[in-house]
């Protein structure tokens, strides 16, 4: 403890300097987190917001629930697999907008497109192109001879699931190609000479050279679109509303009907709470990886 | 039955009070500016311009007031509704929403009495048992009535009935599921239900319900779905999924209008909203489209009648109450009001006998053309009920709108019709989640 007064005055300033933080910090993190997990508890009407105490009720109901557990599998299903996607597609095009080509400027302006646009705009594009009357996609497909009749994009399994794991695809890879393109550009070319004069060919190069240097970028990008995706809400709900049945029921949409549709804002906070436990692991991944990287920048 | 002739709009204006007249009853105008926050899922281009009217006309009345109009949707309103509250920003006026929704509120105290609004309007130019449904106890009154709605009305086209050699109008589901089966042919499906997990599955399943003879619930609010109607009401709907578009399973209101307007369908579900698309998007079949009750399982079964009873109602905690009631009581001047039903004739149907009986109402070029079709759609509107009132011997369900949002029974049309799961789990779990929604 400081006892010299000039000692006591700095520590005094460092208190109010950080003072600000905490208290930002508090009010945006720690207490909608705290409410989240006190309303839990609780079996809350969400108009009046008023409630009972039902301690862990709302939890053992919750392990006990089948549409929990179907919901989450969902998450996962959707999370793996259009984060997936995301992340080659990604790659892919970054790799192509990394060579001298014609326009190149124009085309990584225009490949950010999906991402900037309302997610509201690209559902609505999206159902029209699925449209079973109307939509190109069956057009083309019965025209094509491939189908004999409309395709149902959205309204069966598995075509809704991969319904929306294609569009969240289209709708995110533009994240990825920023970041990859961008580590693409710093990547040494000596790297490269030095691959080319030990006899490796492209698929070499791209797995002895690019993939590594990648790596780094690629973790915190797998990170950031994985907690991202897990929670995605709008391009779902305004896809499928979470069917057939409870098919595409996302955690996040389970939330939504259990706040919004039953009015018990207590059991959505139960699974808001349960999902960000879920998250939690990513997070210390996210963590431990940003960790490891400062040491082995710092060495 | 309600007759085409009637007052000039000089007694209608009269008989009405007209709002602005009849309002300052209830207090004075402030002084300092207001801000008057109107909600309705009702937005379509035509209805904004009627809204715009009006919104008009009330500002010109009461200096110093605005009034914003802001849109919800039938499928969104529930957690607006519930964000507002929750956050003690609630608008000043909601219209349009179902009565059901109206009763739920009223039950948690989440709403202004309606009585003094009623009262400015004039109760007697209500069509009798108009406000019934949001009569909460012996003369208090939650909201009232905005319109009317018809919303499970068959459509036909006459045309591919007759090239079908379909002779007369299906009266039963035997016959639909035959005139679907003749008329589907090329391009052309037999009909457009929905088979999404939405409220308009719920809510035409409902109607199929009713058809077979059942209801969801006792007089008594009683689950009761373990029976043949709600079996036969769950086969119906099965079978005429071979008469849908593969699409059906996505569809909700407006895509199922879209399917018929459009000529996709031979047969169309909704509300008097066809015409006005028919006769903008597509007149060629103008023509040859008619309006019938839709077909229940035998001749002997009555007809039962969707309407959502589209409402209006005044949040509890809804600032510069006066002005609010005094512009609730506003939306029903005729000159706005009528505009307003004209907006989409059919769609939404008067309330007041004298604006019904009005020759500017019935001077609507669409209401002329079509006079059978809105005289029928007045007719079951009149008559008709919902979840939150099934029939006349039932209590108000104040659980409706929990239920219908809840999609209990939208996925069970799914897992019955798409996952082809045995009748009697879907039927269980239905009553079992049904037990679990009315206790909580």
């Amino acid at each position: 403890m400081a006892t010299n007064p000039l000692d006591r005055r700095y520590a005094l300033l460092g208190a109010v300097l950080i003072a600000p933080t905490i208290l930002i910090f508090s009010a945006v993190i720690i207490y909608p987190l705290v409410s989240a997990i006190y309303l839990s508890l609780f079996t809350i009407f969400t108009p009046t917001l008023r409630g009972q105490w039902v301690g862990l009720g709302n939890y053992a109901e919750l392990m006990a629930s089948n549409e929990f557990w179907r919901s989450l599998a969902n998450t996962f299903i959707w999370t793996v697999f259009t984060l997936t996607l995301q992340i080659v597609l990604g790659i892919a095009v970054a790799l192509m907008l990394h060579q001298n080509m014609v326009f190149r400027s124009l085309a990584r302006s225009l490949i950010l497109f999906p991402y900037f646009v309302s997610t509201v705009v690209a559902v609505l594009v999206w159902r029209w192109l699925f449209n079973d009357l109307y939509g190109i996609l069956n057009y083309l497909a019965l025209i094509s001879g491939l189908l004999q009749r409309p395709l149902d994009w959205l309204g069966s399994m598995p075509n809704a699931m991969i319904s929306i794991v294609l569009v969240g695809a289209w709708k995110y890879f533009p994240f990825v190609v920023i970041a990859v393109l961008a580590r693409l550009q710093s990547i040494p070319d000596q790297l490269y000479e030095a691959a080319k004069m030990d006899g490796a060919g492209p698929i070499a190069r791209f797995f002895d050279v690019t993939l590594p240097q990648l790596k780094e970028v690629l973790v915190v990008v797998i990170l950031l679109r994985a907690i991202w995706d897990f929670k995605e809400f709008d391009l779902i709900y305004l896809l499928t509303g979470g069917g057939p049945v409870i098919s595409t029921q996302t955690l996040p949409l389970m939330v939504y009907k259990e706040a919004f549709g039953l009015n018990d804002m207590g059991r959505a906070s139960a699974i808001a709470v349960s999902m960000m436990l879920v998250m939690l692991v990513f997070m210390v991944l996210y963590l431990r990886s940003a960790g490891r990287s400062e040491r082995e920048g710092a060495r | 039955m309600v007759t085409s002739t009637g007052p000039s709009r000089r007694i209608v204006l009269a008989g009405l009070g007209g709002a602005a007249l009849a309002a300052p009853a209830l207090t004075p105008a402030s002084a300092q500016p207001v801000v008057l926050r109107w909600w309705s899922p009702q937005t379509a281009p035509a209805q904004r311009e009627a809204y715009n009217f009006q919104i008009r006309t009330f500002q010109e009345a009461n200096p110093g007031v605005t009034v914003n109009f802001e849109a919800t949707s039938d499928e969104g309103y529930p957690a607006q509704m519930a964000a507002a509250f929750a956050s003690g920003q609630v608008p000043n006026v909601v219209t349009h929403l179902p009565s059901f929704a109206v009763s739920q509120y009223w039950a948690n105290n989440l709403l202004e009495p309606f009585n003094s609004v009623i009262d400015a309007i004039g109760p007697a130019n209500f069509f009798e048992g108009a406000n019934r449904i949001y009569e909460v106890a012996p003369g208090q009154f939650a909201g009232t009535g905005i319109g009317g709605s018809a919303a499970n009305m068959m459509w036909l086209r006459q045309d591919l009935m007759r090239e079908a050699g379909v002779t007369e109008v299906p009266r039963t589901w035997d016959q639909l599921r035959d005139a679907c089966r003749r008329m589907q042919r090329g391009p052309v499906f037999g009909a457009p239900l929905p088979y999404a997990r939405n409220s308009m599955t719920s809510l035409i399943f409902i109607c199929f319900v009713h058809g077979a003879g059942g209801s969801i619930f006792t007089p008594d609010l009683q689950v009761n779905v373990e029976n043949d109607a709600f079996r036969n009401a769950l086969e119906f709907y099965k079978s005429m999924r071979e008469f849908c578009p593969p699409g059906a399973t996505n569809y909700s209101w407006g895509d199922s209008l879209t399917a018929f307007v459009s000529g996709a369908t031979a047969t169309g579900i909704y509300t008097g909203r066809v015409l006005a698309n028919v006769a903008t998007q597509n007149p060629r079949i103008a023509s040859s489209v008619t309006c019938h009750m839709y077909p229940t399982i035998s001749a002997a079964t009555p007809h039962w009648t969707f309407n959502d009873f589209p409402s209006v109602m005044i949040p509890k905690g809804a600032s510069n109450i006066e002005m609010t009631r005094r512009f609730a009581a506003h939306l029903f001047r005729a000159d706005g009001y009528i505009r307003q039903l004209h907006a989409a004739p059919g769609h939404v149907l008067p309330v007041l006998r004298p604006i019904y009986e009005s020759a500017e109402y019935q001077a609507n070029p669409l209401i002329q053309a079509n006079r059978p079709a809105v005289q029928l759609m007045s007719q079951a509107a009149s008559a008709g009920h919902n979840l939150g009132w099934e029939t006349t011997r039932h209590r108000p369900n104040v659980r409706a709108g929990q239920i219908v949002a809840s999609h209990v029974f939208a996925e069970a049309v799914q897992r019955f019709v798409s996952n082809n799961e045995p009748i009697a789990t879907v039927v269980s779990d239905v009553a079992r989640r049904l037990e679990q929604l009315m206790r909580a």
